[in-house]
């Protein structure tokens, strides 16, 4: 029998997503097209994700032109470290599940 | 379509206003991302899902009913604890113990909420902290009932109103260390994992209640029949063994928990914070029920034959049990030496409960690191570091 994650598979598919390139800022519309979360499940598991540390928020530094300034998310080097054994501690049905979150197929039609 | 988008955005901007100052950047990152979504069901689904976020995030950052009950049974427990005869020193006791606990729960919630966030969302971590206040409120509205009955001396009153002065200062000092345990497990930004605060809260419950079982008035009890004498030395030697073994339980279950997705000095730390978080728990449980039994005692003249057939002469320190409890009943929990042992076990059961839970982390065989995983590939993020 396997331990419980401590994280839910929604938050284990932004982890993935957040986890594949550590070292940039991804904003929400982004994981959520990844994930192929909404925003009323996408923003809880960032808000929780920041609040535990595990996750640095930031807007962009300068105003771009024709579109709002995004808000920005990185993992912290405890969040990935977190999300890192996290993610290979799951069950292989839940990592199979995060990583149809971002199967191409699904990328594609979520695609605009 | 458009003008409801449109209708939507505006009530997302307006409810921002709802929020805690610190929380609105996420309603705004909601609404600076909608702009990018293709207008339609889209961008209409994307601003529902942010109005959703939005009165969550509004609702609990602004909880009146946890004050507004906090205050109501501060009242209550001031009121109770304020009747009394003019010049009496347990009185006094209780007054400032009551007006204190107020101010160190209320001052205490203050700073942790600004140092580690408000409490947690889970409703699981709400009810250990309510539960929690609750029982350091119920404390101090039994300890004042006890010390409250007619002429019952204050704690130490034969060593003299310093002494009993300084057992306040000590119960006090406690109290307020519950408090920011408490208010730190429980938090939003707490170093404690869910799991550990689940496996120590549970075994400190069945730690505290197998202890009130074992001596609801704070001494072993005494049975003259063989058999239930011998069960019961039974099981107390059973308590004793739980006692010493429930927290390395806890520590060992916590520290198993977290498995290979902690190093392993933080396994050690769940550990030892779920035994601290049991012995916590139980110590608080044990100090309530038996303190609230003693307050019922005066009252309840079948609690009385009771106590009188099953306490006897086993505690040194405290003398002769029977005639303490014959004229005045208040006086069991008067004496010194029982409100010492209280203090000796709210104070000794964390520290304890801390150091056998990270015993028995140290016992589970460290596994090391993992570092390798499969991480699903992307498409590159659109922004660079």
């Amino acid at each position: 029998m396997t331990r419980p994650s401590e994280f839910t598979k929604q938050t284990l598919a932004v982890l993935a997503v957040l986890c594949a390139h550590p070292s940039s800022w991804q904003h929400g519309y982004a994981i959520a097209r990844d994930t192929g979360l909404k925003s009323g499940t996408l923003y809880p598991i960032l808000v929780r994700l920041a609040d535990r540390g595990l996750m640095e928020a930031c807007w962009e530094d300068e105003q771009p032109a024709g579109r709002p300034r995004r808000h920005l998310y990185r993992l912290t080097p405890e969040g990935l470290a977190s999300a890192t054994a996290a993610l290979a501690d799951v069950t292989p049905m839940v990592r199979a599940q995060a990583r149809a979150a971002l199967s191409p197929r699904r990328r594609l039609s979520t695609q605009d | 379509m458009e003008p409801l988008t449109q209708g939507l955005m505006a009530v997302l901007w307006r409810l921002t206003a709802l929020m805690a100052a610190d929380r609105r950047e996420w309603t705004e990152a909601v609404l600076a991302e909608a702009a990018e979504l293709p207008a339609g069901w889209r961008r209409l689904s994307w601003l529902t899902g942010g109005i959703r976020l939005t009165m969550r995030e509004a609702a609990r950052a602004r909880r009146p009913w946890y004050p507004a009950a906090f205050a109501a049974v501060a009242t209550g427990i001031a009121w109770s604890a304020w009747s009394g005869p003019p010049g009496d020193p347990a009185i006094a006791i209780n007054r400032v113990d009551v007006l204190a606990v107020v101010v160190i729960l209320a001052g205490s919630a203050w700073i942790f909420r600004r140092t580690r966030g408000p409490v947690a969302v889970a409703r699981w971590t709400r009810l250990v902290r309510t539960s929690g206040y609750t029982a350091v409120l119920a404390l101090v509205l039994v300890k004042s009932a006890v010390e409250r009955v007619a002429g019952a001396p204050p704690n130490n009153h034969a060593a003299g109103p310093a002494v009993a002065w300084t057992g306040e200062v000590v119960f006090l000092a406690l109290m307020a260390s519950y408090a920011a345990v408490i208010l730190v497990y429980t938090a939003q930004r707490s170093p404690v994992l869910p799991g550990t605060l689940a496996i120590g809260t549970s075994t400190g419950l069945i730690l505290g209640v197998v202890a009130y079982l074992l001596g609801p008035l704070g001494f072993p009890l005494r049975f003259t029949g063989p058999w239930s004498a011998r069960l019961y030395d039974v099981a107390l030697g059973l308590g004793v063994l739980l006692a010493l073994c429930a927290p390395v339980a806890a520590g060992l279950a916590a520290a198993r928990r977290t498995g290979g997705s902690l190093p392993a000095g933080s396994r050690f730390r769940q550990g030892a914070m779920a035994g601290l978080w049991s012995g916590t728990t139980a110590a608080l449980v044990v100090a309530v029920l038996s303190t609230a039994t003693i307050a019922i005692l005066p009252y309840d003249s079948g609690l009385q034959y009771w106590a009188t057939a099953h306490i006897g002469q086993w505690i040194p320190a405290v003398g002769e049990i029977s005639p303490v409890l014959h004229p005045r009943l208040g006086y069991v929990a008067g004496n010194s030496a029982f409100a010492a042992g209280y203090l000796a076990v709210l104070l000794i059961g964390p520290l304890a409960g801390c150091a056998f839970g990270a015993g028995g982390a140290r016992m589970r065989h460290p596994r090391g690191p993992r570092t390798t995983m499969t991480v699903p590939r992307i498409r590159p993020s659109r922004f660079g570091a």
